[in-house]
């Protein structure tokens, strides 16, 4: 091997904050060349898909709502990340927490009163912690590796919704279809920007991304989830328990996803339908990633990664992009950034055939 | 690909519709926009691409009097809203939401956009802008049928399903009764996955069903996955749903129910235009031409295809109607009586299976 790359002693702190603004230019400018290689209209998709969104005042109140989520999911995950705990099955706890609000919308159906949407949030925190708490305890006490168990859960959550809206929560005005009804008035998430569909979602994922920040840069807990993912062996000579921090990285990360999950039902969808997995959870991924881990920094690749679904659209309609498209995009964001990553990180250095072992 | 080939269609139709400019009245107008969207890919080769034919069938019979744009892949959720809106502020002025699913929000921004008419398929929920359409697929299923009941060895067939709706179970019972009318010990056996076209899911699916001894495999979603499997595996056959599939299995295809949507978009948007556009609620088949029976495959002997053909034929000059009494539920009781047809009421909510249909898990 010609080439080997060398850990760098400090990398630039400028780097690590640059690398995402880069990622996307990077992803833009290759995007257009690419698209316009295979017959498209290049420049054209990369305005439709990353410039439209934000240009066009009427597609705000879909990036709010894109963004929310992705926001929310994503900094539950940069919190875990950081503690070095991987939790890849935030779509399976953002299910449960669906399911779980799901479940107090259809037991209060009957009812009013201003209770029922908090009761439904609360249910969609502990759906989403508890969901979570399963890969936590195997891993705490089997060494099961999280990553796996987490992702999947997913899929064995996804077959419970399939089996509650067929049987025991089956719309009986659905003619078959299998969903829930319609939620009553008092489950459905407000809207808080009248005419628009700007719901209580949107402001609920700011608040949780700067109440993050906070903790985590000014509590003794993010203290811990730091010290115990940049340093393992310190952190437990410092007395920091390493169990402890992977149950709250899980359960945090849970809740959070748990949380998206019931403000997802009860906002855009104000029922459960078998589409109700929409790989929010998979994408948060890539968003607490180019979000530098930094919950801050979430809340702005939350709304990049909403860009480029509600771009995407726009590209299908305005100049026949293919809906492909707009994966493709995610991904070069994603892989540039890893890229990008690896090169503030580490440097490339020429190896003497001598000296190369293998 | 897409826009060099919507491109080419527009110029050519254009040229086709020069003599016609002399009427004028083509010219001057606005042209019409109409918006599509599909649950999948116009590439699956079945369901999403015969709406998309029918989409550029109406370019090519209108030309320059209209102007259409197609979203696919939209999710059937909130996501769909968010297409329909951004359609509907595009200017389009007729919209097609092609899936079941997409009925909830398709009511919903159908209010925010009054002077927008909307028609959306195989769905139940009407409002003054918005229209219904469907097609008798289970016309076609019965002629499958015909076909599966002569040349099912074991007599059993699978049927991969989507979601149990009413339009699906209609279609399994169509098939079975068909099949029933030859081999009256013809048995099938449905299994939903819960999705319009996943061809992983739906491959595993086939696979699944030929390891328990069935084979002949039909299905109500959207791509060839599952025929790829049958050809791959060397069972008796399958059938194309939306479109021929015999592309992907040239030796397995018995036949295709070909869904043929032009004709209805064409009658929409000349309808607009005009404005003499009312909330519709179609429903035609085989006689219309909305349902058409593919070529038949080499397995499909004389005989069987005179069948199969009678089958057809018959439904079409309204001889036959598959839901003629006596017709038994799968518990063994009697639900229609002899020589009653089932009404189109009863048949859009029908939520029981006939005889000979093993109950879904």
């Amino acid at each position: 091997m010609p080439f080997r790359l060398e850990k760098r002693q400090e990398p630039s702190r400028f780097m690590v904050y640059a690398t995402p603004v880069a990622a996307v230019l990077l992803t833009m400018i290759v995007g257009a060349i690419i698209f316009t290689l295979i017959g498209y209209n290049g420049i054209g998709a990369v305005r439709e898909i990353f410039l439209t969104p934000l240009t066009n005042s009427y597609k705000w109140q879909d990036l709010g709502v894109k963004a929310a989520p992705l926001i929310i999911i994503g900094v539950g995950l940069s919190i875990a990340y950081r503690a070095n705990v991987w939790n890849i099955g935030a779509e399976g706890q953002y299910v449960m927490g669906g399911l779980a609000g799901t479940w107090v919308a259809l037991a209060t159906y009957n009812m009013t009163g201003p209770w029922i949407l908090p009761a439904m949030i609360l249910a969609g925190v502990l759906g989403g912690a508890l969901y979570a708490a399963i890969p936590a305890f195997f891993k705490v006490r089997f060494n099961v590796n999280e990553i796996l168990t987490s992702l999947m859960l997913t899929y064995a959550s996804v077959q419970l919704i399939y089996y509650l809206i067929r049987l025991p929560w089956k719309d009986p005005m659905g003619m078959g279809f299998p969903q829930t009804r319609l939620f009553a008035e008092a489950a459905r998430l407000p809207t808080i920007i009248p005419g628009t569909i700007v719901h209580l979602g949107v402001p609920i994922a700011i608040l949780v991304a700067v109440l993050a920040w906070f903790i985590m840069s000014r509590s003794v807990f993010g203290y811990q989830m730091k010290v115990v993912g940049a340093a393992p062996h310190a952190a437990r000579y410092g007395g920091f328990s390493e169990n402890k921090t992977i149950w709250l990285a899980m359960l945090v990360s849970g809740a959070l996803a748990g949380l998206a999950g019931v403000l997802e039902v009860a906002g855009p969808f104000q029922r459960m339908v078998p589409g109700f997995p929409t790989n929010y959870g998979f994408t948060a991924i890539i968003v607490a990633f180019l979000g530098r881990l930094n919950p801050l920094g979430v809340i702005f690749a939350g709304i990049v990664m909403a860009i480029t679904f509600v771009g995407g659209e726009v590209a299908q309609t305005t100049i026949g992009l293919p809906n492909a498209a707009t994966g493709i995009f995610q991904a070069m964001v994603l892989f540039f950034l890893l890229a990008g990553d690896i090169l503030v990180r580490y440097r490339i250095r020429r190896v003497q055939a001598a000296v190369g072992t293998a | 690909m897409t826009l060099s080939r919507r491109t080419i269609l527009k110029t050519g139709a254009a040229a086709a519709a020069l003599p016609l400019l002399g009427s004028k009245a083509f010219a001057q107008a606005e042209p019409l926009k109409i918006g599509f969207i599909y649950v999948g890919s116009i590439n699956d080769n079945g369901y999403n691409y015969a709406h998309n034919q029918g989409r550029i069938y109406v370019e090519e019979q209108l030309g320059d009097a209209v102007e259409t744009t197609y979203v696919e892949n939209v999710p059937e959720g909130p996501d769909c809203e968010r297409v329909l809106r951004e359609l509907a502020q595009q200017g389009n002025k007729l919209i097609f939401a092609t899936s079941f699913g997409f009925g909830d929000s398709v009511i919903k921004v159908a209010q925010q956009f009054p002077d927008v008419k909307f028609e959306h398929a195989t769905g139940y929920q009407k409002a003054p802008n918005v229209g219904l359409y469907n097609a008798r697929f289970y016309e076609g299923r019965a002629v499958c049928g015909v076909v599966a009941g002569h040349l099912s060895k074991t007599g059993k067939a699978g049927y991969i399903g989507s979601f149990p709706i009413p339009e699906v179970v209609m279609g399994i019972n169509a098939f079975v009764l068909a099949a029933r009318q030859v081999n009256p010990e013809f048995t099938i056996k449905p299994v939903y996955i819960s999705t319009w076209n996943d061809p992983a899911k739906e491959a595993d699916a086939a696979r699944a069903m030929i390891d328990q001894g069935l084979d002949v495999i039909a299905q109500h979603t959207d791509g060839p996955a599952a025929l790829q499997v049958a050809q791959e595996r060397g069972i008796v056959g399958g059938f194309g749903q939306g479109a021929d599939m015999s592309a992907f299995a040239p030796e397995t295809q018995l036949t295709s129910i070909i869904d043929n949507w032009g004709p209805h978009y064409l009658a929409s948007a000349k309808a607009v235009i005009d404005g003499t556009w009312t909330p519709g609620d179609t429903w035609e088949g085989l006689k219309e031409d909305v349902v058409q029976i593919g070529p038949y495959g080499p397995k499909v002997t004389e005989e069987v295809k005179a069948a199969a053909e009678a089958m057809r034929t018959g439904q079409i000059d309204g001889s036959v109607h598959i839901f003629t009494g006596p017709i038994k539920d799968n518990t063994g009781t009697e639900r229609v009586a002899a020589g009653v047809t089932m009404t189109d009421a009863e048949l859009l909510s029908m939520d029981w299976y006939v005889e000979g249909v093993e109950q879904p898990a």
